[in-house]
């Protein structure tokens, strides 16, 4: 692969984009966050790709989702580090899942199910930035989160809906940013859909407000800033003016606010997701992915299970407990919609979380931070299912197979949604950064 | 000892000498970039310093790794090195040089010397540059640039064409590989220059082009010190200035940049009935700089830089640290004072509030990376691993900085001074003693570490510790520091009024270094008053203060502001007694409505954030949101509609509450009139709504 000779020298600023490429933003050359970028490179290795994924569906398991209780289960380990269920096959031989997730495993042809994943950051922030970024975290620079960089990538597109949505929102790893923007403009932070699909925060007008009245608010607001003569070319005012625009449009598109409800669902359909918070999530974000938006994180909380696994994964009876149900309804609800919809070869979805567990189960019944296995599951975008890429030990302690890195894993994912991520920006401070600093393509993805 | 003690221009380094004459070869053709060699993990099996800050280590690199495959002494121009530089074999990173080039000749005949290293010792000491301001020529497209470097042994060498060129703004001006400057838009600008690990910078003045339609006249000389400096950069730089505000432009501005509040309707009007005269002003000034709203407004900006969030130390200790601050900025005690006390402060943290400071980090590096940042406006994290790439600290530098922040102890809420830490070199493992920025010498090893690094950082003469305070309240009030970022103080990143900020810094340390003199200083001066409505020859300055540029408000100025407008204060659960969220103790209040508007989390410096907030979803929320909306049937608006009788006041009402001014004859003849038909309440409503959400409400103009 070569690089253009501009790539390596020095600091030297690159083109810039193009001044009314931006405009819809209300960013400028003159902007106080300096984004420049070489053109992107064809990138896989592969011989003919697939096309690009159009839209990422990322499922995130915030806590650590323990590998040996989903999907790496070692039946035949001993009982300390077995996982209290059993294993069941699924619709692919030689694949096994854990026996809470029979609706998954039928959707097994989907899915390219990584179970080496690998790092060594076993703390919520740290390991969920490295997974959400692609980057371990620096004390130097803030990296962007993946759907911030999609976000980036989308910039100059006119879409009424946000190409970067939270649900509920983009707190993930405790109180980390590992789901933000970085050092990007904070304009390309996910939009968060709030708790209530349905129910957007501000979407809605407010009680006793008609679309006439807030149609003459709008035109009333129009005159006063006419009125005011401020300078139209600060990029402060572009940039808020650029904002009230795109809410306007969003208030006004019935489509676009349409896709954040879920009253035109059939009861079937809400069933087949499950009810749960991670099942309403999923659905909602499968309407979003299809009214235009290019990046959805549903977060499901929970996954942290320092204790009593038996009880807690699938259990529904206690708040916060059923995770496995829920996780089994939502996911394999999500993969058959999006293929009956003939969407699931433009959308990558992506299942994973900050690390897995330890395999020894602990003194309480549940299991600790471990960063060394993991799995990722991912599906759709042009990506062959059906498949188990790398193993892990006996134990499902280490990758004795193919380890895959959190680098390979974004690198995998930019450039399936056509992303070089080799492409260079410039931070505010002035530093030149690549998207990624490194990763190689897993190319088994594609088959 | 080397050299004679008067340099010789124009004679050369010695040839053998690998840290200023060959490494910089490397480097100047981009090699050990952060893209290729100089990355962390180097490209193809071979790692170079970043930007060649570790000779040694590059040398043994290059000649002993692989076996000593890159070089051939007896076939130099085999050398792996030259091959692949030249694009004889396949590279990565293309063409370098030309084989026939000057810099693939010197490495050749330096491989064929055996690769010494020349002398250990030897550095730049200075880089002198030519010519040290650059204004375009009209017959010249590009100025070149002469670069002499002064070495340890008092020889100098010219090194124009392998220094390293980059200008800070493109915009402006851009510079050839050789130095070659090429002078593009109006505007100021710098560019640095560096070589072997010695960095300057010289200005790019371009002013900005004629209009066809006369400047004003020059106005007389101005008298304020401030306007000295600012009028003659105007005039240097072509620019007519805009004239004064007004007196309801001055009015809203002065009053949300020192108390971050809306100036009442009567103190609107009081003053509109005198005359607007300078000394008018000047007593509005000196009124607010005595206000309790002053201290609050003051005491939040001062907490945001010292990253107060609440969330390190229990809620106590967070009362108490802002309290002790609260209770400072209310004496105006100086900063100089304020910092000491930080850096040396021991106790309970329960008790002694800024005993606190030392908790925002336990490992000796990141503190001193704090203090660096807050006391001194520098930033030295990238030197944590590699030397700094465009200032001057080296990692040797950074980890003796560190070595100040290593005797502390902190246990069970006590912060306390030990005699035990250290900090150690990353390469030898020994400990280090600390040593200050910038100092050549260590402090002895007796010596209070932290009382030591106190002293240092609050001497009058220590450069950066004033420039650092003085440029930040710059920026508050003007939008733009004289250096920007302000937590990026470098050599390589001039101010736009070096003398300007010099002259600030020279009195505010006579004053005690006090904010309320600063302050004062500043807001009284015709640069501050300048309308910020442009003129068609001026629009394009976005630094020079030729015009006041727009402020966008802090998210919890904005949520007062809509708050005080409106007469309903927001109430915050855990802090009953807060009506203003300026007020606010730490940063982890919850609150809706401060998550949407934006606040300084306080985890990590807000000097670098842009507009606060200003995203789709705070549009959203003024638009729709509960915010602005259950403020309209509630508070003012019900109490103008029932004691207003008639449109024009209820407009003066509505106008002097959000835009703090009267309507114009024109807005009148818009409003008024919907405002006396029926539907009088809900048109009052709407228009109260437009006016929360006018640009000319959110933007400090």
């Amino acid at each position: 692969m070569s690089h253009p000779p501009e790539r390596c020298d020095g600091i030297r600023r690159r083109e810039f984009l193009r001044l009314g490429a931006l405009a819809p933003l209300g960013l400028t050359c003159a902007d106080l966050f300096r984004l420049q970028a070489q053109a992107p490179v064809a990138s896989t290795d592969s011989g003919k790709p697939p096309a690009p994924a159009r839209a990422c569906i990322l499922l995130w398991l915030d806590g650590g989702p323990s590998h040996l209780d989903t999907f790496d289960p070692k039946p035949d380990a001993p009982v300390e580090v077995r996982s209290p269920f059993k294993s069941i096959p699924t619709t692919i031989p030689g694949i096994h899942l854990c026996e809470h997730l029979p609706r998954i495993a039928r959707q097994m042809s989907h899915i390219a199910l990584i179970r080496s994943l690998t790092h060594e950051l076993g703390n919520h922030d740290t390991g969920s930035r490295f997974l959400l970024t692609g980057h371990r975290p620096s004390p130097a620079l803030d990296h962007p989160s993946l759907g911030s960089v999609v976000a980036w990538h989308q910039r100059t597109s006119t879409h009424v809906l946000p190409p970067y949505i939270a649900i509920p929102g983009d707190a993930v790893g405790g109180q980390s940013n590992a789901a933000r923007a970085g050092f990007l403009p904070g304009a390309f932070n996910a939009f968060s859909a709030g708790a209530n699909p349905g129910n957007v925060p501000d979407l809605q007008l407010p009680e006793g407000i008609t679309f006439e009245r807030s149609d003459r608010r709008r035109e009333m607001l129009a005159r006063l800033d006419a009125f005011a003569e401020l300078p139209e070319t600060d990029l402060a005012v572009r940039n808020r003016d650029a904002f009230y625009d795109q809410a306007y449009r969003l208030i006004a598109s019935p489509e676009a606010r349409g896709a954040f409800s879920l009253d035109t669902e059939k009861p079937a359909t809400r069933e087949a997701y499950g009810r749960s918070r991670l099942g309403t999530g999923c659905l909602l974000a499968r309407r979003l992915v299809e009214a235009g938006s290019r990046f959805v994180t549903v977060v499901d909380h929970g996954w942290d299970t320092h204790q009593q696994i038996a009880r807690e994964l699938p259990d529904s009876r206690f708040p916060g407990s059923g995770k496995l149900p829920s996780l089994d309804r939502a996911y394999s609800t999500l993969l058959a919609d999006l293929h009956d919809r003939g969407l699931l070869d433009s959308t990558l979805v992506v299942l994973m979380g900050e690390f897995g567990r330890t395999p020894k189960l602990n003194a309480l019944g549940g299991r600790d931070h471990w960063p060394r296995a993991g799995f990722v599951a991912v599906a759709g975008g042009g990506v062959r299912g059906g498949q188990v890429i790398g193993a892990t030990n006996g134990f499902g302690e280490v990758p004795i197979d193919r380890p895959v890195s959190p680098e390979d894993l974004a690198w995998s994912l930019l450039t399936r949604m056509g992303i070089n991520p080799a492409t260079e920006l410039t931070t505010p401070s002035g530093r030149p950064v690549r998207l990624l600093n490194q990763g190689t393509f897993i190319r088994e993805l594609l088959g | 000892m080397w050299g004679l003690l008067r340099p010789t221009v124009g004679a050369s380094a010695s040839p053998d000498d690998f840290r200023v004459r060959i490494l910089p070869i490397l480097t100047h053709a981009g090699c050990n970039t952060g893209a290729c060699h100089g990355a962390a993990t180097g490209q193809g099996g071979f790692k170079l310093s970043l930007l060649g800050y570790a000779p040694e280590l590059d040398h043994a690199a290059i000649t002993r790794e692989l076996g000593g495959r890159r070089i051939d002494t007896t076939h130099p121009e085999q050398s792996l090195l030259l091959r692949k530089a030249t694009r004889q074999i396949d590279h990565e990173g293309e063409r370098r040089f030309r084989t026939d080039s000057p810099e693939a000749l010197e490495l050749r005949e330096w491989i064929a010397r055996g690769t010494p290293f020349g002398r250990p010792d030897i550095t730049v000491s200075k880089l002198i540059v030519q010519p040290t301001l650059l204004r375009p020529e009209p017959n010249a497209a590009t100025q070149p640039l002469t670069v002499v470097a002064q070495l340890s042994d008092g020889t100098t060498t010219a090194v124009t064409d392998r220094a390293l060129y980059t200008s800070n703004d493109d915009s402006v001006a851009d510079v050839s590989k050789r130095g070659e400057v090429r002078i593009l838009g109006p505007g100021t600008t710098a560019i640095m220059i560096r070589f072997a690990g010695a960095v300057a910078a010289i200005r790019v003045e371009h002013p900005f082009p004629d209009v066809v339609t006369p400047l004003p006249p020059t106005a007389a000389d101005p008298t304020h010190p401030i306007d000295r400096h600012i009028d003659r950069q105007l005039r240097a730089m072509n620019l007519p200035a805009s004239p004064r505000s007004t007196a309801t432009e001055f009015l809203r501005r002065i009053h949300l940049d020192l108390t971050g509040g809306l100036p009442a309707p009567e103190i609107i009007q009081r003053f509109l009935e005198g005359p607007d005269t300078p000394a008018a002003r000047a007593a509005v000034v000196d009124r607010l700089l005595t206000s309790p709203e002053f201290t609050d407004l003051w005491t939040m900006r001062l907490a945001d830089l010292l990253l107060i969030s609440g969330k390190r130390g229990s809620e106590r200790a967070s009362a108490t640290y802002h309290a002790w601050l609260r209770g400072h900025v209310a004496a105006d005690t100086g900063w100089n004072r304020i910092a000491y006390e930080l850096l040396s402060a021991e106790g309970p943290v329960q008790d002694v509030g800024p005993a606190s400071f030392a908790l925002l980090a336990n490992d000796p590096r990141d503190l001193a990376e704090h203090a660096a940042s807050i006391f001194l406006g520098t930033r030295i994290g990238c030197a944590r691993c590699h030397a700094h790439p465009a200032d001057r600290w080296t990692r040797t530098d950074y980890h003796q900085f560190a070595a100040f922040f290593a005797r502390i102890q902190r246990d069970n809420g006590r912060v306390t001074g030990t005699d035990r830490g250290e900090v150690e070199d990353p390469h030898s493992g020994r400990p280090l003693s600390p040593r200050a920025l910038g100092e050549r010498t260590p402090i002895p090893n007796e010596v209070n570490r932290r009382l030591a690094l106190a002293q240092w950082t609050t001497d009058p003469t220590n450069p950066r510790f004033g420039h650092a305070f003085v440029n930040r309240v710059w920026k508050h009030l003007l939008g733009r520091g004289l250096v920007e970022p302000v937590d990026d103080l470098r050599p390589t990143n001039p101010p736009t009024h070096p003398e300007l900020l010099d002259e600030l810094v020279r009195d505010f340390n006579q004053s005690g270094f006090r904010l309320r003199a600063l302050v004062r200083a500043i807001v009284t001066s015709e640069t501050y008053q300048r309308t910020s409505r442009t003129l068609p020859a001026n629009a394009r300055d976005d630094r020079l203060l030729s015009h006041a540029f727009l402020k966008s408000p802090d998210g919890r100025v904005l949520l007062d502001m809509i708050s005080q407008a409106t007469g309903v204060h927001e109430s915050f659960a855990d802090q009953p007694d807060v009506t203003a969220a300026v007020q606010l103790v730490g940063s982890q209040t919850p609150s809706a409505a401060l998550d949407i508007l934006g606040r300084c989390s306080r985890e990590t410096s807000c000097d670098a954030t842009a507009t606060a907030g200003a995203g789709l979803a705070q549009a959203l929320h003024l638009i729709n949101g509960a915010t602005i909306q259950s403020r309209l049937q509630r508070g003012n608006l019900p109490r103008w509609l029932a004691e207003v009788p008639t449109s024009h006041a209820l407009l003066d009402r509505l106008y002097l509450h959000t835009l703090s001014r009267p309507p114009s004859d024109a807005e009148r003849a818009e409003w008024e009139p919907r405002l006396s038909g029926t539907n009088r309440a809900d048109m009052a409503a709407d228009l109260f709504w437009a006016l929360l959400n006018a640009r000319e409400f959110t933007f400090n103009h």
